[in-house]
Protein backbone atom coordinates (compact mmCIF):
# COMPACT_ATOMS: atom_id res chain seq x y z
CA UNK A 1 0.00 0.00 0.00
CA UNK A 2 1.33 3.19 -1.07
CA UNK A 3 1.57 6.17 1.56
CA UNK A 4 1.29 5.05 5.15
CA UNK A 5 4.54 2.31 5.84
CA UNK A 6 2.75 -1.06 7.46
CA UNK A 7 5.01 -3.73 8.83
CA UNK A 8 3.73 -6.92 9.44
CA UNK A 9 3.29 -6.22 13.17
CA UNK A 10 1.27 -2.94 12.57
CA UNK A 11 -1.60 -4.52 10.34
CA UNK A 12 -1.45 -7.47 13.39
CA UNK A 13 -2.22 -4.35 15.48
CA UNK A 14 -4.40 -2.77 12.95
CA UNK A 15 -6.17 -6.10 12.89
CA UNK A 16 -6.65 -6.00 16.61
CA UNK A 17 -8.48 -2.96 16.86
CA UNK A 18 -10.52 -3.40 14.05
CA UNK A 19 -12.07 -6.52 15.77
CA UNK A 20 -12.26 -5.46 19.34
CA UNK A 21 -14.07 -2.27 18.32
CA UNK A 22 -16.39 -3.92 16.40
CA UNK A 23 -16.92 -6.07 19.40
CA UNK A 24 -17.08 -3.60 21.95
CA UNK A 25 -19.11 -1.46 19.91
CA UNK A 26 -21.64 -4.59 19.63
CA UNK A 27 -21.67 -5.38 22.91
CA UNK A 28 -21.49 -1.40 24.45
CA UNK A 29 -23.97 -0.39 26.76
CA UNK A 30 -25.64 -3.42 27.00
CA UNK A 31 -25.26 -6.08 29.41
CA UNK A 32 -27.65 -8.58 27.53
CA UNK A 33 -25.86 -8.20 24.46
CA UNK A 34 -23.98 -11.42 24.65
CA UNK A 35 -27.21 -13.57 25.75
CA UNK A 36 -28.92 -12.14 22.39
CA UNK A 37 -26.36 -12.86 20.46
CA UNK A 38 -27.18 -16.47 21.20
CA UNK A 39 -30.40 -16.19 21.50
CA UNK A 40 -30.90 -15.60 18.00
CA UNK A 41 -28.95 -18.74 17.03
CA UNK A 42 -30.92 -20.67 19.60
CA UNK A 43 -34.22 -19.30 18.55
CA UNK A 44 -34.01 -20.18 15.23
CA UNK A 45 -32.37 -23.92 16.35
CA UNK A 46 -35.90 -24.25 18.23
CA UNK A 47 -37.85 -23.28 15.06
CA UNK A 48 -35.89 -25.85 12.99
CA UNK A 49 -36.67 -28.48 16.15
CA UNK A 50 -40.22 -27.87 16.41
CA UNK A 51 -40.69 -28.06 12.77
CA UNK A 52 -38.42 -30.88 11.71
CA UNK A 53 -38.77 -33.17 14.63
CA UNK A 54 -42.24 -32.50 15.52
CA UNK A 55 -43.94 -31.92 12.61
CA UNK A 56 -42.56 -33.90 10.05
CA UNK A 57 -41.16 -36.50 12.53
CA UNK A 58 -37.30 -36.62 11.45
CA UNK A 59 -35.53 -39.00 13.20
CA UNK A 60 -32.20 -38.09 14.35
CA UNK A 61 -30.70 -39.12 17.34
CA UNK A 62 -30.31 -35.95 19.68
CA UNK A 63 -31.38 -33.91 16.97
CA UNK A 64 -31.26 -30.68 19.01
CA UNK A 65 -27.29 -31.09 19.94
CA UNK A 66 -27.09 -31.97 15.36
CA UNK A 67 -28.61 -28.87 14.86
CA UNK A 68 -26.86 -26.07 16.99
CA UNK A 69 -23.65 -27.83 16.51
CA UNK A 70 -24.15 -27.03 13.00
CA UNK A 71 -25.72 -23.68 13.55
CA UNK A 72 -22.93 -21.96 14.72
CA UNK A 73 -20.39 -22.26 12.98
CA UNK A 74 -22.65 -21.64 10.16
CA UNK A 75 -23.72 -18.13 11.26
CA UNK A 76 -19.84 -17.34 11.71
CA UNK A 77 -19.38 -18.22 7.86
CA UNK A 78 -22.73 -16.93 6.40
CA UNK A 79 -22.50 -13.44 9.06
CA UNK A 80 -18.68 -13.35 8.14
CA UNK A 81 -18.83 -13.46 4.39
CA UNK A 82 -21.88 -11.28 4.27
CA UNK A 83 -20.64 -8.52 6.49
CA UNK A 84 -17.08 -8.71 4.55
CA UNK A 85 -19.25 -7.96 1.40
CA UNK A 86 -20.55 -4.62 2.57
CA UNK A 87 -17.40 -3.83 4.18
CA UNK A 88 -15.42 -2.42 1.20
CA UNK A 89 -19.07 -0.05 0.58
CA UNK A 90 -19.64 0.82 3.84
CA UNK A 91 -16.21 1.76 5.04
CA UNK A 92 -15.67 3.90 2.31
CA UNK A 93 -14.60 6.90 3.50
CA UNK A 94 -11.78 4.49 4.94
CA UNK A 95 -10.63 3.53 1.71
CA UNK A 96 -10.83 6.38 -0.37
CA UNK A 97 -9.55 8.80 2.16
CA UNK A 98 -6.95 7.05 4.31
CA UNK A 99 -5.70 4.46 1.97
CA UNK A 100 -6.53 1.62 4.58
CA UNK A 101 -5.03 -2.36 3.28
CA UNK A 102 -7.79 -3.25 1.64
CA UNK A 103 -7.06 -6.88 2.10
CA UNK A 104 -7.58 -6.24 6.13
CA UNK A 105 -10.81 -5.10 6.10
CA UNK A 106 -12.75 -8.42 4.90
CA UNK A 107 -10.38 -10.38 7.35
CA UNK A 108 -11.26 -7.64 10.31
CA UNK A 109 -15.22 -8.82 9.68
CA UNK A 110 -14.58 -12.39 8.94
CA UNK A 111 -12.52 -12.47 12.88
CA UNK A 112 -14.62 -10.22 14.23
CA UNK A 113 -18.03 -13.03 13.69
CA UNK A 114 -15.17 -15.70 14.39
CA UNK A 115 -14.93 -13.80 17.74
CA UNK A 116 -18.77 -14.33 18.54
CA UNK A 117 -18.49 -17.62 17.73
CA UNK A 118 -15.66 -18.44 20.30
CA UNK A 119 -17.60 -16.24 22.61
CA UNK A 120 -20.87 -18.58 22.17
CA UNK A 121 -18.87 -21.55 22.29
CA UNK A 122 -18.80 -22.32 25.83
CA UNK A 123 -22.89 -21.90 25.61
CA UNK A 124 -23.00 -24.07 22.70
CA UNK A 125 -20.51 -26.75 25.14
CA UNK A 126 -23.22 -26.64 27.45
CA UNK A 127 -25.56 -27.39 25.10
CA UNK A 128 -24.21 -30.46 23.75
CA UNK A 129 -22.76 -31.67 27.77
CA UNK A 130 -26.03 -30.86 29.30
CA UNK A 131 -28.84 -31.81 27.57
CA UNK A 132 -27.05 -33.36 25.18
CA UNK A 133 -25.37 -35.83 27.38
CA UNK A 134 -22.24 -35.92 25.71
CA UNK A 135 -19.06 -36.25 27.49
CA UNK A 136 -16.96 -33.87 27.03
CA UNK A 137 -13.38 -35.03 25.29
CA UNK A 138 -10.26 -34.41 25.90
CA UNK A 139 -8.99 -33.88 22.30
CA UNK A 140 -11.26 -30.97 21.81
CA UNK A 141 -8.31 -29.15 23.25
CA UNK A 142 -6.53 -29.34 19.65
CA UNK A 143 -9.45 -30.35 17.40
CA UNK A 144 -11.49 -27.49 18.17
CA UNK A 145 -8.29 -24.75 17.69
CA UNK A 146 -7.46 -27.11 14.07
CA UNK A 147 -11.34 -26.64 13.11
CA UNK A 148 -10.90 -22.63 13.72
CA UNK A 149 -8.05 -22.32 12.17
CA UNK A 150 -9.68 -24.62 8.90
CA UNK A 151 -12.66 -22.62 8.89
CA UNK A 152 -11.02 -18.90 8.90
CA UNK A 153 -8.78 -20.19 6.27
CA UNK A 154 -11.94 -21.45 4.32
CA UNK A 155 -13.99 -18.33 4.95
CA UNK A 156 -11.59 -15.75 4.28
CA UNK A 157 -10.82 -16.09 0.47
CA UNK A 158 -14.57 -16.24 0.01
CA UNK A 159 -15.07 -13.03 2.07
CA UNK A 160 -12.52 -11.21 0.31
CA UNK A 161 -13.31 -12.27 -3.25
CA UNK A 162 -17.01 -11.62 -2.92
CA UNK A 163 -15.94 -7.86 -0.92
CA UNK A 164 -13.92 -6.82 -3.72
CA UNK A 165 -16.32 -7.95 -6.10
CA UNK A 166 -19.32 -6.19 -4.31
CA UNK A 167 -17.15 -2.54 -5.14
CA UNK A 168 -17.34 -3.10 -8.88
CA UNK A 169 -20.97 -5.27 -9.29
CA UNK A 170 -23.04 -3.84 -5.76
CA UNK A 171 -26.07 -6.25 -6.22
CA UNK A 172 -23.63 -8.99 -4.74
CA UNK A 173 -24.93 -8.30 -1.47
CA UNK A 174 -28.39 -8.74 -2.37
CA UNK A 175 -27.39 -12.01 -4.01
CA UNK A 176 -26.07 -13.06 -0.95
CA UNK A 177 -28.99 -12.73 1.27
CA UNK A 178 -30.71 -14.76 -1.39
CA UNK A 179 -27.57 -17.33 -1.72
CA UNK A 180 -26.97 -17.93 1.82
CA UNK A 181 -30.26 -19.33 3.05
CA UNK A 182 -30.27 -21.57 -0.17
CA UNK A 183 -26.81 -23.02 0.76
CA UNK A 184 -28.31 -23.74 3.85
CA UNK A 185 -30.65 -25.67 3.09
CA UNK A 186 -28.81 -27.87 -0.10
CA UNK A 187 -26.34 -28.59 2.88
CA UNK A 188 -27.59 -31.43 5.08
CA UNK A 189 -28.32 -28.82 8.39
CA UNK A 190 -31.12 -29.81 9.39
CA UNK A 191 -31.55 -33.00 8.06
CA UNK A 192 -28.80 -35.72 8.02
CA UNK A 193 -26.90 -36.47 4.59
CA UNK A 194 -28.58 -39.87 5.26
CA UNK A 195 -32.12 -39.10 3.91
CA UNK A 196 -30.73 -37.72 1.07
CA UNK A 197 -31.51 -40.02 -1.89
CA UNK A 198 -28.99 -42.36 -2.64
CA UNK A 199 -28.01 -41.04 -6.12
CA UNK A 200 -28.16 -38.04 -5.12
CA UNK A 201 -25.60 -38.63 -2.38
CA UNK A 202 -22.86 -38.17 -3.97
CA UNK A 203 -23.10 -34.76 -5.05
CA UNK A 204 -24.21 -33.35 -1.80
CA UNK A 205 -20.69 -35.06 -0.58
CA UNK A 206 -18.91 -32.28 -3.29
CA UNK A 207 -20.56 -29.66 -0.98
CA UNK A 208 -17.36 -28.02 1.30
CA UNK A 209 -19.47 -26.89 3.34
CA UNK A 210 -21.46 -30.17 4.66
CA UNK A 211 -17.92 -31.62 4.96
CA UNK A 212 -16.63 -28.42 7.29
CA UNK A 213 -19.97 -28.46 9.07
CA UNK A 214 -19.74 -32.63 9.38
CA UNK A 215 -16.59 -32.35 11.14
CA UNK A 216 -17.66 -29.96 13.74
CA UNK A 217 -20.75 -31.88 14.48
CA UNK A 218 -18.85 -35.19 14.50
CA UNK A 219 -16.07 -33.58 16.82
CA UNK A 220 -19.41 -32.63 19.28
CA UNK A 221 -20.85 -35.99 18.68
CA UNK A 222 -17.69 -38.47 18.50
CA UNK A 223 -14.92 -36.66 19.70
CA UNK A 224 -13.48 -37.38 15.91
CA UNK A 225 -12.64 -35.48 12.71
CA UNK A 226 -11.67 -37.27 9.48
CA UNK A 227 -8.72 -36.47 8.16
CA UNK A 228 -10.55 -37.31 4.90
CA UNK A 229 -12.75 -34.13 5.20
CA UNK A 230 -10.36 -32.02 7.18
CA UNK A 231 -8.39 -32.12 3.69
CA UNK A 232 -10.88 -32.03 1.18
CA UNK A 233 -11.96 -28.16 3.07
CA UNK A 234 -7.82 -27.65 3.17
CA UNK A 235 -8.06 -28.08 -0.59
CA UNK A 236 -11.29 -25.93 -0.90
CA UNK A 237 -9.48 -23.49 1.20
CA UNK A 238 -6.33 -23.43 -1.09
CA UNK A 239 -8.14 -22.84 -4.36
CA UNK A 240 -10.60 -20.55 -2.89
CA UNK A 241 -7.66 -18.41 -2.04
CA UNK A 242 -5.79 -18.83 -4.87
CA UNK A 243 -8.60 -17.41 -7.03
CA UNK A 244 -9.26 -14.61 -4.19
CA UNK A 245 -5.69 -13.79 -4.07
CA UNK A 246 -6.18 -13.26 -8.03
CA UNK A 247 -9.38 -11.24 -7.94
CA UNK A 248 -7.96 -9.52 -5.49
CA UNK A 249 -4.85 -8.38 -7.41
CA UNK A 250 -6.68 -7.16 -10.81
CA UNK A 251 -9.34 -5.47 -8.90
CA UNK A 252 -8.16 -3.92 -5.32
CA UNK A 253 -6.19 -1.25 -6.94
CA UNK A 254 -9.20 0.65 -8.66
CA UNK A 255 -11.68 -0.33 -5.41
CA UNK A 256 -10.70 3.73 -3.97
CA UNK A 257 -12.71 4.92 -6.96
CA UNK A 258 -15.89 2.71 -7.67
CA UNK A 259 -16.96 2.72 -3.82
CA UNK B 1 18.02 16.86 -1.93
CA UNK B 2 15.24 14.89 -2.81
CA UNK B 3 11.46 16.54 -2.44
CA UNK B 4 8.98 15.09 -0.36
CA UNK B 5 6.67 15.20 -2.96
CA UNK B 6 6.35 15.42 -6.49
CA UNK B 7 4.17 14.55 -8.71
CA UNK B 8 4.94 14.66 -12.53
CA UNK B 9 2.80 15.08 -15.64
CA UNK B 10 -0.32 13.71 -14.00
CA UNK B 11 -3.21 12.91 -15.86
CA UNK B 12 -6.57 11.40 -14.66
CA UNK B 13 -9.74 10.62 -16.44
CA UNK B 14 -12.89 8.77 -14.32
CA UNK B 15 -15.29 7.21 -16.81
CA UNK B 16 -13.92 3.96 -16.87
CA UNK B 17 -14.26 2.20 -13.69
CA UNK B 18 -17.67 2.67 -12.52
CA UNK B 19 -19.38 0.04 -10.12
CA UNK B 20 -22.17 -1.63 -12.14
CA UNK B 21 -25.39 -4.01 -11.74
CA UNK B 22 -25.46 -7.85 -12.28
CA UNK B 23 -27.91 -6.61 -15.20
CA UNK B 24 -25.27 -5.29 -16.96
CA UNK B 25 -22.45 -7.62 -16.53
CA UNK B 26 -25.10 -10.14 -17.61
CA UNK B 27 -25.92 -8.65 -20.72
CA UNK B 28 -23.12 -6.42 -21.56
CA UNK B 29 -25.15 -3.57 -22.05
CA UNK B 30 -24.63 -0.18 -20.42
CA UNK B 31 -26.98 3.19 -19.61
CA UNK B 32 -25.55 5.80 -21.76
CA UNK B 33 -22.59 7.81 -19.66
CA UNK B 34 -24.10 10.74 -18.00
CA UNK B 35 -21.57 13.35 -19.08
CA UNK B 36 -23.87 16.29 -17.84
CA UNK B 37 -20.71 17.09 -14.69
CA UNK B 38 -18.07 14.58 -16.89
CA UNK B 39 -15.00 16.68 -18.38
CA UNK B 40 -12.41 14.26 -20.00
CA UNK B 41 -9.48 14.84 -17.90
CA UNK B 42 -10.18 14.88 -14.07
CA UNK B 43 -6.50 15.81 -13.73
CA UNK B 44 -4.28 17.40 -17.02
CA UNK B 45 -0.79 17.75 -16.55
CA UNK B 46 -0.18 18.18 -13.23
CA UNK B 47 3.59 18.82 -11.64
CA UNK B 48 4.46 20.28 -9.08
CA UNK B 49 7.36 19.52 -6.37
CA UNK B 50 7.20 20.48 -2.49
CA UNK B 51 11.04 20.29 -0.64
CA UNK B 52 10.94 18.88 2.31
CA UNK B 53 10.11 21.30 5.27
CA UNK B 54 7.81 23.63 3.07
CA UNK B 55 4.34 23.71 2.95
CA UNK B 56 2.00 24.05 0.09
CA UNK B 57 -1.51 24.75 -0.23
CA UNK B 58 -4.16 23.72 -3.79
CA UNK B 59 -6.70 25.84 -4.39
CA UNK B 60 -9.29 25.99 -6.73
CA UNK B 61 -13.08 26.05 -7.59
CA UNK B 62 -14.89 22.87 -6.46
CA UNK B 63 -14.57 20.03 -8.63
CA UNK B 64 -10.97 21.61 -10.14
CA UNK B 65 -9.56 17.92 -9.14
CA UNK B 66 -8.28 19.33 -6.05
CA UNK B 67 -9.56 15.88 -3.76
CA UNK B 68 -8.58 14.07 -6.94
CA UNK B 69 -4.81 15.06 -6.44
CA UNK B 70 -4.97 14.01 -2.74
CA UNK B 71 -6.45 10.78 -3.37
CA UNK B 72 -3.81 10.05 -5.68
CA UNK B 73 -0.69 11.25 -3.76
CA UNK B 74 -2.30 8.99 -0.94
CA UNK B 75 -2.51 6.46 -3.33
CA UNK B 76 -6.48 5.56 -3.29
CA UNK B 77 -7.06 6.45 -6.28
CA UNK B 78 -4.63 5.68 -9.68
CA UNK B 79 -3.54 7.84 -11.97
CA UNK B 80 -3.52 7.35 -15.38
CA UNK B 81 -0.66 8.68 -16.84
CA UNK B 82 2.35 10.59 -14.91
CA UNK B 83 4.36 10.28 -11.86
CA UNK B 84 4.01 10.81 -8.65
CA UNK B 85 6.29 9.98 -5.23
CA UNK B 86 6.09 10.67 -1.79
CA UNK B 87 9.28 10.63 0.09
CA UNK B 88 8.47 9.90 4.02
CA UNK B 89 5.82 8.80 6.20
CA UNK B 90 2.18 10.09 5.18
CA UNK B 91 -0.83 11.15 7.46
CA UNK B 92 -4.40 12.16 6.27
CA UNK B 93 -6.94 13.79 7.85
CA UNK B 94 -9.04 14.43 4.83
CA UNK B 95 -12.74 13.62 5.26
CA UNK B 96 -14.27 14.33 8.62
CA UNK B 97 -14.60 11.91 11.04
CA UNK B 98 -13.79 9.30 8.33
CA UNK B 99 -12.04 6.55 10.64
CA UNK B 100 -13.45 7.33 13.42
CA UNK B 101 -16.09 4.74 15.04
CA UNK B 102 -19.20 6.52 16.60
CA UNK B 103 -20.24 4.52 19.29
CA UNK B 104 -16.65 4.16 20.60
CA UNK B 105 -15.07 6.58 22.56
CA UNK B 106 -13.08 9.56 21.98
CA UNK B 107 -9.68 7.76 24.01
CA UNK B 108 -10.49 4.31 21.92
CA UNK B 109 -11.05 5.91 18.09
CA UNK B 110 -7.77 7.82 19.46
CA UNK B 111 -6.24 3.84 19.15
CA UNK B 112 -8.15 3.26 16.11
CA UNK B 113 -7.70 6.25 14.05
CA UNK B 114 -3.85 6.00 14.82
CA UNK B 115 -3.60 2.56 13.65
CA UNK B 116 -5.33 3.86 10.86
CA UNK B 117 -2.47 6.28 10.10
CA UNK B 118 -0.26 3.35 10.86
CA UNK B 119 1.04 4.13 14.65
CA UNK B 120 2.44 1.49 16.62
CA UNK B 121 0.35 0.71 19.83
CA UNK B 122 2.88 1.56 21.74
CA UNK B 123 3.64 4.71 20.20
CA UNK B 124 -0.09 5.28 20.58
CA UNK B 125 0.11 4.78 24.33
CA UNK B 126 3.65 6.57 24.90
CA UNK B 127 1.57 9.68 23.18
CA UNK B 128 -1.65 9.57 24.17
CA UNK B 129 -1.49 12.13 26.94
CA UNK B 130 -0.65 14.50 24.41
CA UNK B 131 -3.28 13.38 21.97
CA UNK B 132 -5.79 14.13 24.66
CA UNK B 133 -4.42 17.45 25.96
CA UNK B 134 -3.75 18.97 22.32
CA UNK B 135 -7.69 18.08 21.74
CA UNK B 136 -8.94 19.90 24.69
CA UNK B 137 -11.42 17.36 25.06
CA UNK B 138 -11.14 16.90 28.80
CA UNK B 139 -13.81 14.55 29.97
CA UNK B 140 -15.70 14.26 26.51
CA UNK B 141 -12.66 12.11 25.60
CA UNK B 142 -14.18 9.15 27.64
CA UNK B 143 -17.58 10.07 25.53
CA UNK B 144 -18.71 7.99 22.59
CA UNK B 145 -17.68 9.95 19.58
CA UNK B 146 -21.37 9.97 17.80
CA UNK B 147 -22.05 12.53 21.16
CA UNK B 148 -19.22 14.63 19.33
CA UNK B 149 -19.85 18.04 17.73
CA UNK B 150 -18.06 18.47 14.10
CA UNK B 151 -15.85 20.91 15.99
CA UNK B 152 -14.89 18.18 18.75
CA UNK B 153 -14.32 15.25 15.95
CA UNK B 154 -12.08 18.39 14.18
CA UNK B 155 -10.18 18.76 17.31
CA UNK B 156 -8.89 14.70 18.00
CA UNK B 157 -8.80 14.44 14.38
CA UNK B 158 -6.52 17.34 13.66
CA UNK B 159 -4.48 16.16 17.75
CA UNK B 160 -4.04 12.48 16.47
CA UNK B 161 -2.51 13.29 13.05
CA UNK B 162 0.12 15.63 14.67
CA UNK B 163 1.18 13.42 17.18
CA UNK B 164 0.98 10.53 14.12
CA UNK B 165 4.84 10.78 13.67
CA UNK B 166 4.27 11.48 10.07
CA UNK B 167 6.79 13.31 8.12
CA UNK B 168 3.96 14.57 5.58
CA UNK B 169 0.32 15.56 6.53
CA UNK B 170 -2.08 15.85 3.88
CA UNK B 171 -4.80 18.07 5.20
CA UNK B 172 -8.32 18.87 3.05
CA UNK B 173 -10.06 21.67 4.47
CA UNK B 174 -11.40 19.85 7.62
CA UNK B 175 -9.98 22.81 10.04
CA UNK B 176 -12.61 25.20 9.11
CA UNK B 177 -15.06 23.63 11.72
CA UNK B 178 -12.56 24.54 14.34
CA UNK B 179 -13.01 27.36 16.95
CA UNK B 180 -10.69 30.54 16.03
CA UNK B 181 -9.04 29.96 18.81
CA UNK B 182 -8.25 26.31 18.38
CA UNK B 183 -7.44 27.08 14.35
CA UNK B 184 -4.68 29.41 15.62
CA UNK B 185 -3.13 26.65 17.69
CA UNK B 186 -3.61 24.17 14.89
CA UNK B 187 -1.49 27.01 12.85
CA UNK B 188 1.10 26.93 16.08
CA UNK B 189 1.65 23.10 16.02
CA UNK B 190 1.75 23.00 11.83
CA UNK B 191 4.46 25.76 12.19
CA UNK B 192 6.35 23.64 14.70
CA UNK B 193 6.06 20.31 12.77
CA UNK B 194 7.53 22.47 9.79
CA UNK B 195 10.05 23.49 11.80
CA UNK B 196 10.88 19.62 12.66
CA UNK B 197 11.44 18.78 9.23
CA UNK B 198 7.93 18.03 8.18
CA UNK B 199 5.88 18.63 4.71
CA UNK B 200 2.92 20.19 4.76
CA UNK B 201 0.08 19.50 1.78
CA UNK B 202 -3.42 21.65 1.92
CA UNK B 203 -6.10 22.11 0.31
CA UNK B 204 -8.47 25.17 1.21
CA UNK B 205 -11.25 27.62 0.05
CA UNK B 206 -9.54 29.52 2.88
CA UNK B 207 -7.53 32.46 1.46
CA UNK B 208 -6.27 33.98 4.40
CA UNK B 209 -5.49 30.38 6.05
CA UNK B 210 -3.45 29.03 3.10
CA UNK B 211 -1.27 32.32 3.03
CA UNK B 212 -0.79 32.72 6.38
CA UNK B 213 0.47 28.91 6.63
CA UNK B 214 1.58 28.11 2.66
CA UNK B 215 4.84 29.16 0.86
CA UNK B 216 3.86 28.41 -2.28
CA UNK B 217 1.10 26.84 -3.99
CA UNK B 218 -0.80 25.92 -7.30
CA UNK B 219 -4.32 26.67 -8.29
CA UNK B 220 -6.46 23.75 -10.05
CA UNK B 221 -9.02 24.77 -12.78
CA UNK B 222 -10.92 22.05 -14.77
CA UNK B 223 -8.12 19.41 -13.50
CA UNK B 224 -5.28 22.33 -15.05
CA UNK B 225 -2.77 23.69 -13.24
CA UNK B 226 -3.32 27.29 -14.28
CA UNK B 227 -1.41 29.27 -11.79
CA UNK B 228 1.94 28.09 -9.45
CA UNK B 229 4.44 30.08 -7.48
CA UNK B 230 4.67 31.71 -3.87
CA UNK B 231 1.32 31.21 -2.22
CA UNK B 232 0.40 34.96 -1.92
CA UNK B 233 0.47 35.94 -5.42
CA UNK B 234 -1.74 32.44 -6.42
CA UNK B 235 -4.01 33.24 -3.84
CA UNK B 236 -4.45 36.68 -4.81
CA UNK B 237 -4.57 35.70 -8.44
CA UNK B 238 -7.40 32.96 -7.72
CA UNK B 239 -9.49 35.83 -5.97
CA UNK B 240 -9.59 37.77 -8.61
CA UNK B 241 -10.44 35.49 -11.44
CA UNK B 242 -13.09 34.11 -9.29
CA UNK B 243 -14.15 37.86 -8.66
CA UNK B 244 -14.01 38.68 -12.40
CA UNK B 245 -14.42 35.96 -14.56
CA UNK B 246 -17.48 33.68 -13.11
CA UNK B 247 -19.99 34.79 -16.10
CA UNK B 248 -17.68 33.78 -18.68
CA UNK B 249 -16.23 30.59 -17.10
CA UNK B 250 -19.67 29.20 -16.36
CA UNK B 251 -20.83 29.72 -19.90
CA UNK B 252 -17.73 28.53 -21.61
CA UNK B 253 -18.22 24.97 -19.69
CA UNK B 254 -21.66 24.47 -21.08
CA UNK B 255 -19.82 24.48 -24.37
CA UNK B 256 -18.02 21.83 -23.93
Amino acid sequence: MPGVERSPRQLAEFLYLLTRQELKARYKGRFLGYVWALAHTFALAFVYWIAFKIIIGLDVTNYSVYLVAGMFPWVWLSMGVTSATRGFVANAPLIKEMGVAHAILPLASVMQEMAHFMLALPALIAWVVLPGGYEPAASWLWQIPLLLVLQLAFVYPIALGCAVANAYVRDLEYLLGVGFPLLFFATPMVYPISIVPEPLHHYFELNPLHALMQSWRSLFMEGALDPAQLAYVAGWALALGAVAWLLYRALAPRVGEVV
Amino acid sequence: MTSAVTCEGLWKTYQRHRPVGVKTLLLGTSPPADTRFAREWALAEVGFQVPHGRSFGVIGANGSGKTTLLSILLGTVQGDRGRVGLNGNVASLLELGAGFHGDLSGSENVFLYGSILGMRLAAIRQRFEQIAEFSELEGAIEQPLRTYSAGMVARLGFSIIIQSGADILLIDEVLAVGDARFQAKCHGALREFRARGGTLLIVSHNMKEVTEVCDEGICLDLGRVVDAGPMAGVAARYQERMAVAEPARGASRAGR
